[in-house]
């Protein structure tokens, strides 16, 4: 379909403006995602750490370890957790999920967990050397006087996550743009039609042709701007005497 | 919501009727169908639902059984089961208890928790077997413990676990099950205290990352607290590691730490893959396992995977927690000996085309002779109308009862364990066999 020179500007202004308001969306969109996905998966960890703190209690004051250790392996199965860990009240490791060793960043960092707020959650980055980035969520027991629960979340893991959801949005904002892009030309095409004809037929009337083409009929009973077009072109070619010149109007003698 | 009451000792809850007993077994009668059709352990008629309450029928007594039969801890269950069946088969082959023959409905949860809860259900549902038997595993039986709670009406009790862990001693599941060996926690004292004695004092802990090593791992640093020493370093392994797998990276830890002994609480494979990686890495120190470790699979992988098997074994002492099965002049062992000739009990049918070697004889297979021994003793005491309600009186009424072994078993309301002692083993490297290590021979042989 060649495109009219007449809607050239504002096709392509309208396909920019497409493009535009794609970029714009997908770019709230992946900040809207990442925030909040993010967030989700602190929450969530927080919310584990705060349940496990809470079974912990009573476990820590009546039971064994091996039952601490037990309920901290189930909660390995939830999507996002690498690691967690259970510090008694005097920084000591009582039951964690580390093969083949507990990291010595993870031993050193447990003065800090245990200086800030008692009664607070801890988020905090942690870098474990060749095993990864982590987001490290530590919640107290009973204020911090009975211990700590901290649960590692794989950054990697967490953005990989977060990659996939944002490609998902971006994939769906490419369909729609396609879609839109479509459409635009659809739409362009249905007004470029009875332009062209109108064009056509003010070129016939121009020439002298006959105009009892059924097409050029219906272009004359069409209600629309085309319509009183073709209807104009048709009143001046009653009033103009094409045999005296045989120019349409406008165009110069040789 | 009307709740129900959890009764604080289950003698209250032992002394009802027959009556509800007979109720279940009727409501569960599509259930009981079923056990009859896919038991292959069974080779009695199908069961009539009168006659069929709670695992027992008029000719056979049901027990159920969840363990690993399948992966690499399976030489544990298998061992386990074999020495069962060695004393069941007497038993069976010579009119049963009461006239009924005791048959083990069995399945397999690869020493993995999620498959030993569905397991149970099964066994308790469906299959209704009279009590639950010879489980394996910490991780396993600490996962299936709040089941017998959740279905305590229905007075499931869970004997003689291959586990020294805590969770089913103690409240709140310990009225839930009858130990017969002893601790995690006797176990791994007696190993510190030993090796306190002879002055290695750093001692590290190499654990499998799960249940059944921090209840080892508890264990060994609450007996080094009373000797105001701390555990010196420790490193983990994941449960399924196999003996092919290296563990450089924990020798390479450990090594750091510098200790003077090691306690490994884990699954043979693991611990002897450790065992061969800590020689080649010159951690050269004694390495203590645990009874559950498995020895006798521990030593084969070791025996079949190096020239010079010695070099390793030397370096190894294991906690038991039964006597040598060598020593033929205590009488139980000398059945136990007897009867694994006579019986030889084979694989479980359901896994018989397995490629695991069995052993003539092991510490684990005697385990199992001895629970079967002590069960058969219970449910002769029950009486000719068992019931699960009359379990737990009927145990309570063990005093001072000889397996032949040189201990007695008593149980009582407060005491749920049947034996304490702890036999301690070194590897005779002339012959690739455990044998005891008896009081004041530490000091010559570490």
């Amino acid at each position: 379909m060649r495109l009219l020179r007449l809607f050239q500007k504002p096709f392509f202004g309208i396909i920019s403006l497409f493009f535009l308001v794609a970029f714009a969306t997908s770019l709230v969109c992946i900040s809207a995602v990442d925030s909040q996905l993010s967030k989700e998966y602190t929450e969530n960890s927080e919310g584990l750490a705060r349940s496990i703190a809470d079974s912990s209690v009573d476990i820590l004051l009546n039971r064994d370890l091996s039952t601490l250790q037990a309920l901290i392996d189930k909660s390995l199965d939830i999507q996002g957790i690498s690691y967690i860990y259970i510090t008694n009240e005097n920084q000591e490791i009582l039951a964690h999920t580390f093969v083949p060793f507990v990291p010595d960043e993870v031993l050193q960092g447990i003065e800090e967990l245990f200086q800030k707020d008692p009664s607070s959650p801890v988020h905090r980055p942690l870098n474990l050397s060749g095993i990864g980035d982590f987001i490290e969520v530590s919640f107290p027991i009973l204020r911090s006087e009975a211990g700590r629960v901290q649960i590692l979340m794989d950054q990697d893991n967490i953005s990989l996550k977060i990659q996939n959801a944002i490609g998902q949005q971006v994939i769906w904002m490419a369909i729609i743009l396609t879609i839109g892009f479509f459409l635009v030309l659809i739409l362009v095409n249905l007004t470029y039609n009875p332009i062209r004809e109108t064009l056509d037929y003010a070129t016939g009337l121009a020439r002298g042709e006959s105009n009892d083409d059924p097409k050029l009929q219906k272009l004359l009973e069409r209600k629309d701007e085309t319509g009183d077009l073709a209807r104009l072109f048709q009143y001046f070619a009653t009033v103009r005497d094409p045999e005296k010149t045989g120019k349409l109007p406008g165009e110069k003698d040789e | 919501m009307k709740t129900k009451k959890i009764q604080p000792s289950r003698t209250r809850a032992s002394r009802r009727t027959v009556m509800k007993g007979v109720l279940a077994g009727s409501l569960l009668t599509p259930f009981v169908h079923l056990r009859a059709q896919d038991s292959q352990m069974s080779n009695s008629s199908p069961l009539t639902s009168a006659s069929h309450i709670q695992g027992v029928s008029d000719n056979e007594i049901v027990l159920g059984t969840s363990a690993a039969f399948t992966g690499p801890s399976r030489g544990l269950g298998i061992e386990l089961y074999r020495g069962a069946m060695a004393y069941f088969q007497h038993v069976n082959e010579n009119g049963g208890v009461h006239g009924r023959k005791i048959v083990i409905k069995l399945y397999d949860d690869t020493y993995n928790a999620d498959p030993a809860v569905e397991n149970t259900m099964k066994l308790m549902l469906e299959d209704q077997v009279f009590a639950l038997f010879g489980y394996v595993g910490t991780p396993t039986v600490t996962r299936v413990l709040p089941l017998l709670k959740k279905f305590q009406e229905q007075e499931f009790v869970l004997f003689f676990p291959f586990t020294g862990a805590q969770p089913q001693r103690q409240p709140p599941y310990g009225p839930f099950a009858f130990n017969l060996r002893a601790s995690y926690r006797q176990e791994t004292a007696g190993l510190v205290n030993n090796f306190v004695d002879i002055g290695r004092k750093k001692i590290a802990v190499f654990y499998q990352a799960d249940a059944y090593g921090r209840s080892g791992w508890a264990g060994v640093r609450e007996a080094l607290s009373k000797h105001h020493l701390k555990i010196v370093g420790e490193v983990t392994y994941k449960r399924g590691d196999k003996f092919t797998k290296s563990f450089e990276a924990q020798v390479e830890r450990l090594n750091r730490d510098k200790p003077e002994a090691v306690i490994c609480i884990g699954a043979y494979a693991a611990c002897a893959g450790f065992l061969r990686d800590a020689v080649d890495g010159d951690l050269k120190v004694p390495i203590a396992n645990l009874s559950f470790v498995g020895s006798e699979n521990l030593l084969k992988l070791i025996v079949d995977s190096q020239e010079d098997p010695g070099q390793y074994s030397r370096y190894l002492v294991n906690s038991q927690v039964v006597p040598s099965y060598e020593d033929l002049s205590l009488a139980g062992i000398a059945q136990y000996d007897d009867f694994m000739q006579k019986y030889n009990p084979g694989l479980p049918a359901q896994w018989s085309d397995s490629d695991y070697k069995t052993f003539d004889r092991s510490f684990v297979s005697l385990e199992g002779f001895l629970n079967a021994k002590l069960m058969t003793e219970i449910l002769e005491r029950i009486g000719p109308e068992p019931t699960r309600g009359k379990i737990e009186e009927t145990v309570f009424t063990i005093n001072n009862l000889d397996l032949g072994i040189g201990e007695m078993v008593s149980f009582n309301e407060a005491r749920r364990q049947g034996l304490d002692k702890v036999y301690y083993t070194i590897v005779d490297r002339d012959k690739n066999v455990f044998v005891p290590l008896r009081e004041g021979e530490w000091s010559k042989v570490f």
